[in-house]
């Protein structure tokens, strides 16, 4: 089983608010204080793709499309013993719409070659939009599995297929789906990401990661560069929210619990 | 007894008639001395073979330098092996052991007089000298030992206090001694009687014998003769103990004459917060941690044979007295045991260190839950035992009380954090929440994950500068973690830094800049994210080129004290209660008279580990406790003596078992002194002690409260 993992660099989702920053033109959160982090779903992706592997045997190749600094992401995934990286540099926009990267990300999956499986998270923690899994298959022309949280290989050879559970609004759909195809992956609590041994951190420090150029992957680059081609981000602002305590008061323990039972009906129906 | 009555028989009444100087025949009685010689010889083979063996294990282990410095470790030796200061710290072992040891020498000596007397021609057994020490002293240690085996065996076979290990090993030590003294009474005592020995008296004991046997048998030649065979059966008997036991001791705890001496000699001599070494991560074959024996240093091998069996490790283990698996006395009895099982077998089939799996077999200390472990880690020491179980590694808090307790200096907390280190960068596992306490390190700098709190959120409106807008700053005010994120430290921050402030210090602070100092990551055994966060910071601290540093956290303190030195970071750092207290001495700070009449407050003091026990910061402190409260009271374990407040060594972020926790334990021994304050100088000290007293206090206001918070009460 092959399997290419995508993964996103992201500013780290849990900083204090206080700590966000969003840049001048009001499009764009900025990095301020915020450390660069892997996004949980693609962590997730990933642990789902090492154990699958632990089952199966297999090649995980993890694939990044962002700036330099994108390498840290794969250097962990290379410490949690993914088998390979690529890195396709961005030297464009710092955050292309969905379209654009799936683009990217379906190109370099192409050059990358055989392929069972793309795997990437159900979304990312910063933009949040969940359209790149789906736009990948489309790009690919494969069928696409959404919220997926566990992935089973089953038969041999030809009849080789997947088992998939994928969750849903109401529970679990099981599906039984033909290889080469593209999932997404959501959290649950045995994909939890493993910690990577230190011993295979210093082994990643100097494992190679292949890098290609946006014009190496065969796409159109100044397309790519210009970045949301689909969709144009016009204001972006930091949730305020206000936080007051109220005391109710009451002579007795009934009248107090009546008068806090008034007062939240009353804030109810003012929302 | 009438030494002129004289007998034709030639063994009985030396002639003392020529002689006026006082003096004894030696190896009156005895014949075929060779045979004396002969076992003499051979006892000093086995026990040479035995020290032999302990020492070709000991050099199994990987290099470490711990000769240097030789006058402070003659020192050391004179204070604490000859001294016996930590031995005597406790009541009982202070009698006993005192008595058995300090007889020992006097005896070993006396012996040793006689052996240059006989064979060497050398005249000491003669006058005075005879006399006093030959005589009179030894005689009096002899009964002295006798005394001290007394004790040892009522405690051990009537009080039986539960920090003793029970073999049939320290009974038979015990017997053994307790023979070897009783028969030279009666072999003394007997020459005594029969020689007629006019100086008999100056041995008082052995004078005790000879009448005693006077007055039952009588002194007729028969009953002199009796004496005469006795004592010549006897003296044998006590020459085949005395040898057996020197064969012997090397294979038994007593080899502690030895390796205590030399422990003490090759003991640390760095505060204990400086005990922890580094890793060479550039050599990609360095063991990460221990795994096997073999990744001990030799000095941590020669630890396990110094053991006394005496059990104050475990007895001041505060992760213990709460019910924990934790125990330091079995880690280390119980990897000596494993060294000289794998090490006999090294002597059988000429192997180096065999998979542990096959020792399980043999070894009934292993329970069947750690067997299924070391079926997962063949190799492993970490898992063999119940004591070294991850359950029991990872509830030590690294307080150091169990090192500061041992009397040989074992570093027992090193070699915790030395299983852990295997744990956590070898295999990775470790407890969920220090899990997640480490990846916020990794990627925030802080251990603190999800906290809402900012850097510098405890300065709002207050005029504290960064040292990027204060280059000029005169010391760096280093907040720490636990301070700034941590919402009821802020105050503590907030305190310090108006005291600093009041007081015209210079300061400025990291901000935004400031990074953990790396200590939970080193104490949680990941060496290697402590060593990237110390570099960061000392990167840091020395492009700002800072000198002077005070910290809140004595965390943080110690690491950058006593750990950034090992990566080239050097500074003067001091606590902020040191700091303050030079300041309150200075004059630069001053207290209004009036004021602590009306504060009113009870304050008892608990000793953070890494500032107390580690650094031997005790008295700054409470001197800014003393002069900023009513009345002073000291909880029963202080000091040195301290009991951990359960947040050190990451545990902190554990969720500790609710009825085994250490803090609601240090919460008891608080409230009993009846202080209406409880000051700390540790912000984890302060949020455990808080929990801590918030569960037990019942009705009673009890406050807890970082010392420069009182101060700054008492100042406005």
């Amino acid at each position: 089983m092959n399997i290419i993992i995508c993964l996103k660099q992201i500013l780290d989702p849990e900083i204090p608010v206080r700590d966000f920053r969003i840049g001048p033109d009001k499009r764009e959160a900025v990095r301020g204080n915020a450390n660069l982090v892997t996004n949980i779903f693609c962590e997730n992706a990933l642990e789902t793709a090492l154990q699958l592997r632990e089952r199966t045997g297999g090649k995980i190749t993890a694939l990044a499309f962002g700036a330099e600094s994108a390498e840290d992401t794969l250097r962990k995934a290379l410490a949690m013993k993914a088998d390979e990286a690529v890195l396709v540099l961005n030297d464009g926009h710092p955050h292309p719409d969905p379209f654009t990267v799936a683009q990217v990300l379906a190109a370099a999956v192409r050059k990358i070659g055989a392929c069972d499986l793309v795997m990437t998270g159900r979304e990312s923690g910063d933009w949040g939009s969940g359209q790149t899994g789906g736009l990948i298959a489309e790009e690919l022309g494969l069928p696409c599995i959404s919220f997926v949280d566990h992935i089973e290989a089953r038969g041999e050879g030809t009849d080789a297929s997947l088992f998939v559970k994928r969750q849903t609004d109401n529970g679990w759909e099981l599906l039984n789906a033909q290889p080469p195809l593209v999932v997404t992956i959501t959290n649950n609590e045995f994909n939890v990401p493993r910690i990577p041994k230190t011993r295979d951190i210093m082994i990643s420090a100097r494992q190679p990661i292949t890098k290609w150029t946006l014009e190496e992957i065969g796409v159109n680059a100044a397309e790519v560069r210009a970045g949301q081609s689909y969709y144009e981000v016009v204001d972006l602002a930091i949730p305020a929210k206000d936080v007051a305590c109220q005391f109710v008061s009451g002579d007795t323990l009934e009248q107090k619990v009546e008068n806090l039972a008034q007062r939240v009906i009353e804030v109810t129906r003012s929302l | 007894m009438n030494p002129t009555t004289t007998t034709n028989q030639a063994i009985i009444g030396s002639d003392f008639s020529g002689i006026s100087y006082p003096t004894r025949e030696v190896l009156w009685n005895i014949d075929n001395v060779w045979l004396m010689y002969v076992m003499f010889a051979v006892s000093s083979v086995i026990a040479g073979y035995g020290i032999y063996r302990r020492v070709s294990l000991w050099r199994r282990g990987l290099p470490e330098n711990r000769f240097d410095r030789p006058r402070y470790r003659l020192l050391m030796l004179l204070k604490h092996a000859l001294g016996q200061r930590r031995t005597v710290r406790e009541k009982s072992a202070a009698f006993f052991h005192t008595f058995i040891y300090t007889g020992f020498i006097i005896l070993t000596v006396a012996t040793t007089v006689v052996f240059l007397h006989h064979d060497f021609g050398l005249p000491l057994m003669e006058g005075d000298f005879y006399l006093y020490f030959q005589s009179f002293i030894v005689d009096v240690f002899g009964a002295l030992v006798l005394v001290g085996v007394g004790i040892a065996a009522v405690r051990r076979l009537v009080l039986r206090p539960k920090k003793l290990v029970y073999t049939d090993e320290s009974l038979l030590i015990l017997a053994m001694i307790f023979l070897i003294v009783l028969t030279g009474f009666l072999i003394e005592g007997w020459r005594i009687a029969v020689t007629f020995d006019p100086w008999g008296r100056w041995s008082p004991f052995g004078y005790l014998v000879a009448s005693a046997s006077l007055s039952l048998m009588g002194e007729s030649i028969k009953s002199l003769e009796a004496m005469a065979t006795a004592h010549r059966i006897t003296w044998w008997l006590h020459a085949i103990i005395v040898f057996g036991f020197i064969a012997w001791a090397p294979y038994t705890k007593m080899i502690h004459v030895i390796t205590g001496p030399l422990n003490i000699y090759t003991a640390r001599l760095e505060p204990s917060g400086a005990i922890l070494k580094k890793i060479d991560f550039e050599n990609p074959e360095a063991p990460l941690g221990v795994k096997t024996l073999t990744n001990f240093t030799w000095k941590d091998l020669v630890d396990f044979d110094a053991c006394t069996e005496c059990g104050r490790c475990t007895s001041v283990c505060p992760a213990n007295a709460v019910g924990k698996e934790l125990s330091p006395r079995d880690i280390i009895l119980d990897l000596r045991n494993l060294m000289h099982a794998e090490g006999l077998r090294i002597a059988d089939r000429g192997q180096f260190w065999l998979p542990i799996a096959d020792l399980k077999r043999k070894n009934s200390a292993i329970n069947p839950q750690s067997a299924s472990r070391i079926g997962r880690n063949p190799q492993s020491v970490v898992g063999a035992f119940p004591s070294t179980s991850p359950e029991a590694l990872w509830s030590c808090t690294t307080c150091g009380a169990c090192m500061e307790a041992c009397p040989v200096f074992i570093e027992q907390m090193p070699k915790i954090i030395d299983m852990r280190r295997y744990l956590v960068m070898e295999e990775s596992d470790f407890p969920d929440t220090i899990q997640e306490a480490v990846t916020s390190l990794e990627s925030r700098g802080h251990p603190f994950r999800g906290t809402q709190s900012t850097r510098l959120d405890w300065a709002d409106g207050l005029d504290v500068k960064t040292l990027a807008g204060a280059r000029d700053a005169e010391v760096l005010f280093w907040v720490g973690c636990g301070g700034a994120l941590v919402e009821r430290n802020q105050k503590v921050v907030r305190a310090t830094a108006q005291l600093l402030e009041k007081a015209g210090v210079k300061f400025a602070i990291l901000g935004r800049e400031e990074k953990c100092t790396g200590d939970p990551a080193r104490r949680v055994g990941n060496e290697f994210l402590f060593e990237r966060l110390a570099k960061e910071n000392i990167d840091k601290l020395n492009g700002y080129d800072v000198k002077k540093i005070v910290t809140l956290c004595p965390h943080c303190f110690n690491t950058i004290r006593n750990e950034y030195p090992q990566f080239g970071g050097h500074y003067e750092v001091y606590h902020h209660s040191e700091f303050l207290v030079m300041l309150v001495n200075e004059g630069k700070l001053k207290l209004p008279a009036d004021k602590l009449e009306n504060s009113g407050l009870n304050v008892t003091y608990h000793d953070p580990c890494y500032l107390g026990r580690h650094n031997g910061v005790y008295d700054a402190p409470r001197q800014l406790v003393q002069i900023s409260s009513r009345s002073f009271v000291e909880m029963k374990q202080n000091r040195e003596n301290g009991f951990c407040c359960g947040g050190g060594g990451g545990m902190s972020f554990v969720d500790e078992p609710k009825d085994k926790r250490v803090n609601q334990e240090r919460a008891r021994q608080a409230l009993v002194t009846g202080a209406d304050v409880v000051a700390v100088g540790c912000p984890f000290c302060l949020t455990m002690m808080e929990d801590g007293i918030n569960a037990r206090k019942g009705e009673r206001d009890v406050r807890v409260m970082d010392v420069a918070e009182l101060l700054w009460q008492s100042l406005i």
